[in-house]
């Protein structure tokens, strides 16, 4: 007795969006894509390392020069900045909390790349006291993006594993992988924007070997405010 | 209308000889009324109360004293109590329900609604449900007729059968036909009644049997008025009470041929209301094709749909990801260039090293020549005199 299939079910197979030639069609498009993806990121990271070396060296080869010259040279002012939130939820009043809230720093220890203009800065002059920040270099932000980078995918948040994600995601700003996301965020592009969004909050670890004091300031040998490049070290403390 | 299994064409029987169709006619359009058991049992329990009697507790009863409440500080409950002596009612409790001999609470009255209207249109719904579930044989079964030996159901028989006037015919009829198995069962069920009823004129309880239904009288009343269980109805006069006795449908009928033809024109169909029933159409049901699911997977409706959203389960599942800055296949995942960089960065330090060693390595030669040459210069300042030392010391520009 030859088992038959009902008509139903067949039709149903064939139209179905998860049959075997479908998904088949799919994965071979998609193991394309991933190779295109890994491809341009190679290209990519490559370009950007000559990018990072060459600033570098165009930053010393002008200090060098104004030495020379018997002037001074000033460094352009920073872009980027990376805000970590070093108090906790209790006791902040609402103009502070409001602030944080925006930048999205509503736990301690959270972390955020900011753009740094006349606005921000403003704002960060109000949360002072509540959070500490600084200029990071691009192994920072690597280690960041690397590390503790997630991404707010479906309003979830869910670790960056690959460029798929990335790719999916951010594609139509020309960001395809890992190197492209730092890039974007290190050199403040036309879309840190939409870069930075994709970019869950960092949730980092309290320092190791502790805070001296978070009442008082940086300059005041405390803790909080801006702390300009020694934001490096202590990301490596809290990574 | 309804995607029930039609029998378009119903045979008509003789009433004796040989059990064979001398005829074929029309299923009428009622046998495809909608089925509801819901309506059938609204309309059968109200219709079921318009036969009563109204029955009611005499006016009276329990007032007939004249019993007064002691009051208070007698020790005893102050429901009023029979007034007087010398009898052993006296001082009883009288009136109250809870009292011996007393009224009962809320004594019943006769103008109690005994009888339920019902919507007209509800009642001929019913008949028209009850009418099509006679046909349905599971129904009829399952009602406890004894239909197996039957040619075919619905059960339509030639109008002779309205012409008979003996009960012998009629029996003989039922025998023929294969319905008196029906009869034999209501025969064999005869008991007494249990409960009251047996001494209230209601002593014996009867199965109901077949039910003859006929187009004109011509003596098929009085031939089968006598056989236990069976009745007989005029077509224009279907009982509801009869069709679905205790509100259950699929009573077993035999149909004379003009009664079932008649059915076309008393119930009418959907497009053409009753004749006798002014302005009635038959009901339609709710759903015509019943079978949602062959619905929602026809192609009519499959290819109107928008496509089903697809499950990303890529990050349907929490991702677990080794650190890359321990676990190399990570990182290269990640960053597919970072081998060759630390592979550059190796050469460059590799490189740096050299020139740097070079740099060293020659300064250092030059040093250990100065070295070795001011050691010498030393050796011949030495075998020198003291005054040209002097003077030599003198000529330094210091």
């Amino acid at each position: 007795m030859s088992k038959q299939v009902p008509e139903t079910i067949k039709k149903q197979v064939k139209r179905s969006f998860n049959s075997k030639e479908v998904k088949k069609e799919k994965n071979e498009k998609r193991m394309k894509l991933l190779k295109e993806i890994q491809s341009k990121a190679f290209k990519r990271a490559e370009k950007y390392e000559k990018e990072y070396l060459e600033q570098d060296q165009k930053l010393v080869e002008l200090k060098q020069k104004a030495l020379k010259e018997g002037s001074f040279y000033r460094e352009p002012e920073p872009k980027l900045a990376f805000i970590i939130r070093i108090r906790g939820i209790v006791g902040v009043p609402p103009k502070p909390r409001k602030i944080l809230q925006l930048l999205r720093l509503r736990r301690i220890y959270s972390g955020v790349f900011i753009r740094l203009n006349k606005s921000s800065l403003r704002m960060l002059h109000f949360i002072d006291p509540y959070v500490t920040w600084g200029y990071p270099d691009v192994e920072t932000v690597r280690a960041l993006i690397y590390k503790r980078g997630h991404a707010r995918v479906n309003h979830q948040r869910k670790i960056i594993d690959s460029n798929e994600m990335i790719y999916d995601k951010l594609q139509k700003y020309d960001i395809v992988c890992m190197e492209d996301l730092v890039h974007e965020i290190y050199t403040v592009g036309k879309n840190f924007k939409h870069a930075n969004s994709f970019l869950w909050a960092f949730k980092l670890k309290p320092p190791v070997g502790g805070f001296s004091t978070v009442k008082k300031s940086f300059v005041n040998k405390g803790e909080h405010g801006n702390r300009e490049q020694y934001i490096n070290t202590l990301v490596k403390k809290m990574i | 209308m309804t995607t029930q299994q039609l029998r378009p064409i119903v045979s008509v029987f003789p009433i004796k000889g040989k059990v064979k169709t001398i005829k074929q006619v029309p299923l009428p359009s009622v046998f495809s009324a909608p089925i509801r058991p819901d309506v059938v049992r609204f309309v059968h329990t109200n219709m079921a109360k318009n036969n009563r009697q109204a029955h009611a507790v005499s006016t009276t009863a329990g007032e007939q004293t004249s019993a007064t409440s002691w009051g208070t500080g007698r020790a005893v409950a102050r429901i009023p109590r029979v007034k007087g002596s010398g009898t052993g009612r006296s001082g009883q409790a009288a009136f109250g329900n809870m009292c011996r001999g007393g009224r009962m609470y809320a004594p019943k009255k006769v103008w109690r609604k005994w009888h339920r209207k019902i919507n007209t249109n509800q009642k001929r719904y019913a008949v028209c449900s009850a009418i099509a579930a006679t046909a349905v044989t599971p129904l009829v079964m399952s009602r406890g007729h004894r239909v197996n030996k039957l040619p075919e159901l619905p059960l339509v028989v030639s109008d002779q059968l309205q012409s008979l006037t003996k009960t012998r015919q009629a029996v003989k009829f039922l025998k023929f036909i294969g319905a008196y198995r029906d009869v034999e069962k209501v025969i064999r069920t005869k008991k007494t009644r249990v409960g009251q009823g047996k001494y209230r004129n209601r002593r014996h309880v009867l199965r109901k049997g077949p039910m003859v239904v006929y187009a004109r009288n011509l003596g098929i009343k009085k031939a089968f008025r006598n056989i236990p269980g069976v009745e007989t109805a005029s077509v224009y006069t279907l009982n509801l009470l009869k069709l679905a006795p205790g509100s259950q449908m699929g009573r077993f009928i035999i149909w004379t041929e003009s009664a079932f033809k008649l059915l076309e024109d008393i119930y009418g169909s959907w497009e053409k209301p009753s004749k006798f029933k002014s302005g009635f159409y038959l009901p339609r049901p709710v759903m015509v094709n019943t079978d949602v699911e062959r619905i929602i997977k026809s192609d009519q409706v499959q290819t109107v749909l928008r496509n089903r959203r697809p499950r990303s389960r890529k990050y349907g599942k929490k991702i677990q990801r080794a650190d890359p800055y321990e676990d190399m296949s990570v990182m290269v995942k990640l960053n597919p260039y970072y081998k060759t960089k630390l592979q550059k960065q190796k050469e460059l330090d590799e490189k740096n090293k050299k020139e740097r060693k070079e740099i060293v390595d020659k300064s250092r030669k030059e040093y250990e020549d100065w070295l070795y040459f001011s050691e010498e210069e030393e050796e011949e300042e030495e075998e020198g005199s003291d005054e040209d030392r002097e003077i030599e010391v003198l000529s330094d520009e210091n």
